[in-house]
């Protein structure tokens, strides 16, 4: 092969290459919101001063802190809680279709996966502190932005603190989570379409 | 004056006092001229730079998360950008149009990038921003390896630094130095590819961005034997620049390279002037900075203009750090001044009578030859 006909051809090489990493994470991404199970969040209003930054919203949920009532004694006695541990938590809608957290366990203990069947959601612990009910765990799923369309996300993030938001999640068998809908109340703001 | 002009200029004198003859001066001129040309080609660098700003351009729009096209269009917009721009960029250079193909390859490298950010927009990944630049990089490094690029070298370096400054601010209770502790290793990889790519500025920013981590590390940790360290590091390593020059450019392959050690030195001290402040560890700080400025220009500024401008610099802020700070009082800090300035002229003497000596033995040996 000729020194040119290889550098084109590694060039075609590196562009399929990185074209079809970005293609595999979309097609991933898709899968969770076409196959996962559905879930719906309420979301909670953060320290308004810190809610946009730049082009997304910055949103918490009713799940992204849990009680230690939940902590199974044996789970979590020795667990620091902060170290960035992935951990799934399992979750039961109440009667207005919102889903809680009834239980929680190591990521990779997979010896105490839900036995219900229960829709199980993974994510990453930020943080630990005693509250008064207990010990009060931080948790992140990879959900907590929002992207909008520059200039829209004042308007959002004032009505954040009015009104109470909800998301619908898709969730993947593995417990990785995906925002699928935005709502206002019952008015649907987004919806992300698969791609 | 560059060197170029400079070495023109010599050789016109040379010419004029019948050292040379005219048509050696002709051939010397031409070669010097052809080389500068080879250095300097304003076309391969106002093409990188346009692709500089059009890759730009590609991110911002990115970030605009315009509606009017939808997502799915973007993303194959990118894609196409992707492989437009590697495959392009692989036909100008096989053509000889280096810079218009590295500029191509920039392109390309930054729409990789973009339809990172937009999977994250659509999708509202919330991941760490540091994982994003850190597939971003890998994905550049791979492209710089095949097409041995040093552009994309330069990029993925620059990308590497970007990954630092997100990954060490991140918050890991199991490690005390955060995830960008690995930084070395990275910087060890890139390095080799920089050596593989031929691209000596990628070198000069790998440096500077070690002397950043060592300080990076430093603010992290609080701790003044970390900052020590860089400064102890940083002496030893223009020492031995400057002693074994050759040895230098050998292992390094970098030109100038002693004037990183300077620059880590004076970073250093300025951030452990500003933790002590006052006292007798200020007052040892500013010595010892002072002594650096001035053991550099000694040591290594003759055949380093960098080097020189660069002790030269140093010892004007350190002076600046020390009437403004003031060693106790400012009576203090003049008595501080005055030592500093005697101690300054002693040796100025020393070395002016040692240079003296060292031109009548030289001028001598050219009288006998």
């Amino acid at each position: 092969m000729s020194r040119r006909a290889r550098l084109i051809a590694g060039a075609v090489l590196v562009a399929l290459v990185q074209i079809g990493f970005l293609a595999w994470i979309i097609a991933g991404r898709a899968a969770i919101l076409r196959d996962g199970a559905e879930i719906r969040l309420t979301v909670e209003p953060v320290d308004p001063r810190d809610l946009l930054r730049g082009d997304y919203v910055r949103l918490t949920y009713n799940i992204s802190t849990v009680q230690s009532a939940l902590f199974d004694s044996g789970v979590l006695a020795d667990h620091r809680g902060a170290g960035g541990e992935r951990l799934c938590i399992g979750l039961d809608p109440d009667e207005d279709g919102i889903a809680r957290a009834v239980s929680i366990r190591p990521a990779n203990d997979a010896g105490r996966a839900a036995e219900t069947g229960a829709v199980e959601i993974c994510g990453k612990a930020t943080g630990v502190w005693s509250g008064a009910q207990g010990r009060n765990l931080r948790l992140e799923y990879g959900i907590e932005r929002f992207y909008l369309p520059e200039g829209e996300g004042r308007a959002i993030e004032r009505d954040l603190g009015l009104r109470a938001f909800t998301v619908v999640v898709a969730v993947g068998a593995d417990g990785q989570a995906q925002i699928k809908a935005l709502y206002d109340g019952e008015t649907k703001l987004y919806e992300e379409p698969l791609y | 004056m560059n060197y170029a002009a400079r070495v023109k200029n010599d050789i016109g004198r040379w010419r004029s006092r019948g050292w040379i003859d005219a048509s050696a001066a002709e051939r010397m001129t031409r070669d010097v001229e052809k080389r500068a040309a080879r250095t300097l080609g304003f076309g391969a660098i106002l093409a990188v730079l346009a692709a500089i700003l059009f890759a730009a351009a590609i991110l911002i729009f990115i970030a605009a998360n315009w509606e009017a096209i939808a997502h799915l269009v973007r993303v194959a917009m990118l894609f196409m950008l992707i492989f437009a721009g590697y495959v392009g960029g692989a036909v100008l250079k096989s053509r000889g149009l280096d810079g218009a193909g590295e500029g191509a390859w920039i392109v390309a490298a930054a729409a990789f990038g973009g339809a990172i950010a937009l999977i994250a927009q659509m999708y509202h990944l919330s991941g760490e921003e540091a994982d994003a630049v850190f597939t971003w990089g890998a994905g550049v490094a791979l492209a710089a390896l095949v097409l041995r690029s040093p552009a994309l070298t330069v990029v993925c370096v620059a990308l590497s630094g970007v990954w630092l400054s997100f990954a060490i601010a991140e918050i890991d209770m199991r490690q005390p130095f955060g995830p960008a502790v690995g930084y070395p290793v990275v910087a060890a990889i890139l390095w080799s590819l920089s050596l593989w790519t031929a691209s000596r500025p990628s070198r000069h920013l790998l440096l500077l961005l070690l002397i950043y981590y060592g300080l990076l590390q430093y603010l992290r940790a609080d701790d003044p034997a970390v900052a020590i360290a860089v400064a102890a590091v940083s002496v030893g390593y223009f020492v031995l620049c400057a002693l074994r020059p050759r040895m230098a450019e050998r292992l390094l392959a970098i030109g100038q390279a002693r004037v990183h050690g300077l620059i880590g030195f004076g970073a250093a001290m300025m951030l452990l002037q500003l933790r002590f402040g006052d006292g007798t560890a200020f007052a040892l700080l500013a010595f010892l900075t002072f002594a650096g400025a001035v053991a550099a220009l000694v040591l290594g500024g003759r055949d380093s203009a960098p080097v020189r401008w660069l002790a030269y610099l140093l010892f004007a802020v350190e002076l600046c750090v020390v009437y403004l700070a003031t060693i106790g009082t400012m009576l203090g800090t003049a008595g501080f001044l005055l030592a500093a300035a005697l101690l300054l002229a002693a040796i100025a003497t020393v070395i002016f009578r040692f240079e003296r000596r060292l031109r009548d033995e030289q001028n001598r040996e050219g009288a006998r030859t």
